[in-house]
């Protein structure tokens, strides 16, 4: 304070000329610069997605192999990809998504169409026509993240012959804010 | 609540962010920085598709801070790199008399020259002595009565 109850508003010649107590400034500049570059480094090594990455599950019936990106980040248009290899007949292949898929994403197409779905407590089955064996179904999806869903959930996807299980991949999504 | 958390996020982070890429790069708005925040606007969209993460902000802030960063540093380094990086300064009236052929190199009419004059309280160019079209695109006028001034590097003549 100069003038009692005015603030000081004039240069010091401390504080402005000899730069006392400013000697650190420039480091701690440096130090919030290289927190940018790792951030920009974290950021190219896909840290904050969108690389996708393969889960592969083999049965003794069939192998499914799911290909997504694990992180993601709001409003991130992306695709999974569901590959079933009959080794045998699949008279009734059906693809169950588990409900993190569903959880805050919207799912903008699936080709092929399946023949039908159901929604369970298990999440979203798909159900395909018959698939010969030595066959491979592909099936392509298309989806948004919604920009309101953040966090890390289950993404399972597991495939069924009828009833009867044949393969389950264990997968995470991390969503960043 | 989202709205109030990722405002909030953009704030502290902008905050930072022009307190860490030095005064200088900000005090400044050169052509080249008005064509950034005119198109920016644009490319935005181009560069983060449809990213609308806090995250997506935070990195591409990051690399135009680090990329101001990095053009600053070259140019206080590296001398040579300085027309490439700024240009160079442009000389449009010499001792009184406009350089025709650096107005036009500029695009420049001896009209809005003169506009530029009037607004620094010269009435005429004939009372002007030097007239330099700086780095930031401003034009810069030495009156008449600057006698033993001068312009030009004196090591160089």
């Amino acid at each position: 304070m100069g003038v009692k109850g005015v603030p000081k508003q004039s240069l010091d010649r401390s504080l402005d000329l000899e730069l006392r107590g400013r000697g650190r400034h420039a480091l701690y500049r440096r130090l919030a610069l290289g927190v940018l570059g790792l951030i920009v480094l974290a950021a190219l090594l896909g840290v904050f997605g969108q690389e996708s990455t393969k889960t592969v599950a083999a049965g003794q019936r069939a192998v499914l192999s799911v290909d997504a990106p694990p992180r993601l980040r709001g409003g991130l248009l992306f695709q999974a990809r569901f590959e079933v290899h009959a080794r045998r007949r699949l008279a009734h292949p059906d693809l169950v998504l588990s409900p993190g898929w569903f959880h805050g994403m919207t799912l903008n197409t699936v080709a092929p169409t399946p023949l039908s779905e159901n929604s369970g407590e298990g999440g979203l089955t798909m159900s395909f026509e018959a698939l010969p064996a030595g066959q491979t179904l592909v099936v392509w999806t298309d989806w948004q993240v919604n920009p309101t869903n953040v966090g890390r959930r289950d993404e399972d996807v597991a495939l069924f012959d009828g009833a009867e299980p044949l393969a389950s991949a264990q997968r995470t999504v991390t969503v960043f804010p | 609540m989202d709205l109030v958390i990722r405002s909030f996020l953009a704030f502290v982070f902008v905050f930072a962010v022009t307190r860490v890429v030095g005064r200088r790069e900000l005090s400044t708005l050169e052509p080249f920085d008005v064509i950034m925040l005119v198109v920016i606007g644009d490319v935005q969209q181009g560069v983060t598709q449809s990213d609308y993460s806090i995250t997506g902000i935070l990195i591409v802030l990051s690399v135009v801070t680090l990329m101001t960063a990095l053009f600053a540093y070259l140019n206080f380094r590296f001398p040579r790199m300085r027309p490439f990086m700024e240009g160079r300064p442009v000389v449009l009236i010499d001792n009184g008399a406009v350089i025709e052929r650096n107005l036009r190199r500029e695009r420049l009419t001896v009209g809005e020259v003169e506009a530029e004059a009037r607004q620094q309280q010269i009435v005429s160019l004939r009372k002007v002595r030097w007239a330099v079209l700086e780095r930031n695109g401003r034009i810069s006028f030495i009156p008449d009565d600057e006698a033993d001034a001068s312009i030009f590097d004196q090591a160089a003549l």
